[in-house]
């Protein structure tokens, strides 16, 4: 890397008070901590600052979630219940205010943005977001972290167009809700293919309604792909479609479960495929919106290579541009 | 499974005595391709499909002057002169396969619906019958994951792997399975309900079953 940006994570050690029940539950605190240790001794070491974040307050939440959501959860973490709707969404007596810093993070990442252009920020949060629908959680997620932060932008910075990129190998089915009929809010995933995947949505032809129609573009990839279908889709129709959108800012959707050993999946990205995914995505983000980038964690878990697939996006992220265009 | 889940109430229906171009205005107006025709009680006594009303359509290479007396002719033929007299009908109760086997066997594209007295109760198009197939598969139900299967050949596998995901709590809607077919094996399809993948094909291989995994490329 040449210029040694600063890399800044969002995390906090609240993180680890969502307990999710321990047993075969793969979303755990464990994620987080091997993030931070590679990210803290690796090849980043001497970049990585790390940052507190805030709690998204009630005002922040209800953009996208109605109040009878948050008082639903809410009461259920305070009433001892172990899961919400589904034992996928494992909850704990802290789990309610946990969410709240988690959809903070990127608030707070929003801010360090409009105020010190130049940084890498990234946000390694849980629980993750991209599933989690207005009134029902989904999939491990409570609050969508990505749609919180997109509404805090617009309305706080004045951000209007903006683009959530979302690779996480599953499809984020609560952003593309929020981004249905919203013709300033782009959202872009490239997931592995709804027959075999969860959460069973994310079509190729889902591309939004009314006035939204055209601002989804789902990219759904056959189990077994890898990192050349991965990047040929970035270089194709996600790059063909933010040529014409032209974000004022750009959210990522980071998750890490496409990785070969990552058995959430069947998609086979390599630690290599996040670097090159890195580097088009900061690309991007110079060429459309003066570097006006923020990155939120969502999925991956995979112990062992979780940390080094989050290392090689931000090494990505943080490298000299592809195109000086 | 039944056609009274699926189907579109109340359709449009005419008489028998309206003419070839109200028929025609029909359809246009409500971009549908079939008319059932009813008498005064509701019962069915044919259909008329677009492409019955545009063969009786003067042909467009024909001189203005015959046109107009082809069009004035329509306007004052019933459309009993054009439809099908022996329109293939299906019941409420009946179910989308019965109604698969019709669309196979007489290549009609819609079905009227009709009750014991044969009066019109609803229609049920390819349309239909692809958006009900699509529910009872779970097609795009958010929440769901499928999972391929090898079978076994065991005359009981469905229900050992039944039992397998109820003892480790696994929820799923859909257990299909499918037969060897043009050197292609036996497999079983079960679409999951948990985004914790990983946890359910422990369990099944754990349980002595072979996943099959779907790989494109490399």
């Amino acid at each position: 890397m040449g210029k040694k940006q600063k890399i800044v994570v969002v995390t906090d050690s609240s993180y680890q008070l969502h307990d999710t029940g321990g047993g075969e539950h793969p979303e755990t605190y464990a994620r987080l901590e091997e993030i931070i240790a590679i990210l803290s001794a690796g090849q980043l070491a001497g970049q990585i600052k790390i940052i507190k974040p805030r709690a998204a307050t009630r005002t922040e939440l209800i953009a996208f979630h109605p109040e009878e959501w948050l008082f639903r959860f809410e009461e259920a973490a305070l009433a001892g219940q172990t899961y919400i709707d589904h034992p996928d969404n494992q909850i704990s007596y802290e789990s309610y205010l946990v969410a709240q810093v988690s959809a903070g993070a990127g608030l707070s990442g929003v801010d360090l943005i409009e105020e010190q252009l130049g940084e890498v920020v990234f946000c390694a949060v849980r629980p993750p977001g991209h599933h989690a629908e207005p009134t029902r959680p989904y999939g491990f997620c409570f609050f969508n972290n990505c749609v919180i932060a997109a509404r805090y932008w617009q309305r706080v910075y004045g951000r209007t167009r903006l683009c959530i990129f979302d690779f996480d190998a599953h499809h984020g089915n609560g952003i593309q809700t929020a981004c249905e009929e919203d013709p300033d809010l782009l959202y872009i995933s490239i997931h592995e293919h709804p027959s075999f995947s969860y959460p069973g949505t994310g079509w190729e032809n889902e591309l939004g309604s009314g006035a939204g129609k055209g601002t989804i573009l789902n990219i759904p990839l056959p189990p077994g792909s890898g990192d050349e279908r991965f990047l040929q889709a970035m270089d194709g129709d996600v790059k063909k479609l933010l040529d014409s959108f032209k974000p004022d800012g750009i959210i990522i959707g980071a998750g890490f479960d496409g990785h070969l050993l990552d058995d959430m999946s069947g998609l086979r990205y390599s630690v290599d495929g996040y670097y090159a995914a890195g580097r088009r995505i900061a690309d991007w983000s110079r060429l459309f919106c003066s570097g006006r980038l923020v990155s939120i964690l969502e999925g991956g878990y995979h112990s062992g290579i979780l940390g080094k697939c989050v290392e090689s996006y931000l090494r990505g992220l943080g490298a000299e541009p592809l195109n000086e265009k | 499974m039944f056609i009274q889940d699926y189907m579109t109430v109340n359709p449009v229906t005419a008489t028998s005595d309206i003419t070839i171009i109200a028929a025609t205005m029909i359809l246009g107006e409500n971009s549908f391709r079939h008319l059932p025709i009813v008498d005064s009680d509701g019962v069915i006594v044919g259909i008329v499909t677009d492409r019955d009303l545009r063969s009786a359509w003067p042909s467009s290479i024909m001189s203005d002057g015959n046109k107009k007396a082809g069009l004035d002719l329509l306007s004052s033929t019933p459309v009993e002169n054009v439809m099908s007299r022996d329109a293939t009908v299906i019941r409420p109760d009946s179910t989308i396969d019965a109604a698969l086997l019709l669309f196979e066997s007489r290549g009609v594209g819609t079905l009227p619906v009709v009750d014991l007295q044969g009066r019109v109760v609803g229609i049920f198009s390819l349309k239909d019958m692809m958006a009900g197939y699509r529910r009872l598969f779970g097609l795009g139900e958010k929440g769901s994951a499928l999972v391929c299967i090898e079978d076994n050949g065991e005359k009981l596998m469905l229900s050992s792997l039944v039992e397998t995901l109820a003892e480790n709590k696994i929820l799923f809607t859909r257990l299909i399975r499918k037969e060897k077919s043009g050197g292609r094996p036996a497999m079983v399809y079960l679409r999951i309900c948990s985004m914790n993948i990983s946890f359910v094909r422990k369990v099944i291989e754990g349980a002595g079953f072979t996943l099959y995994h779907p790989v494109i490329d490399g």
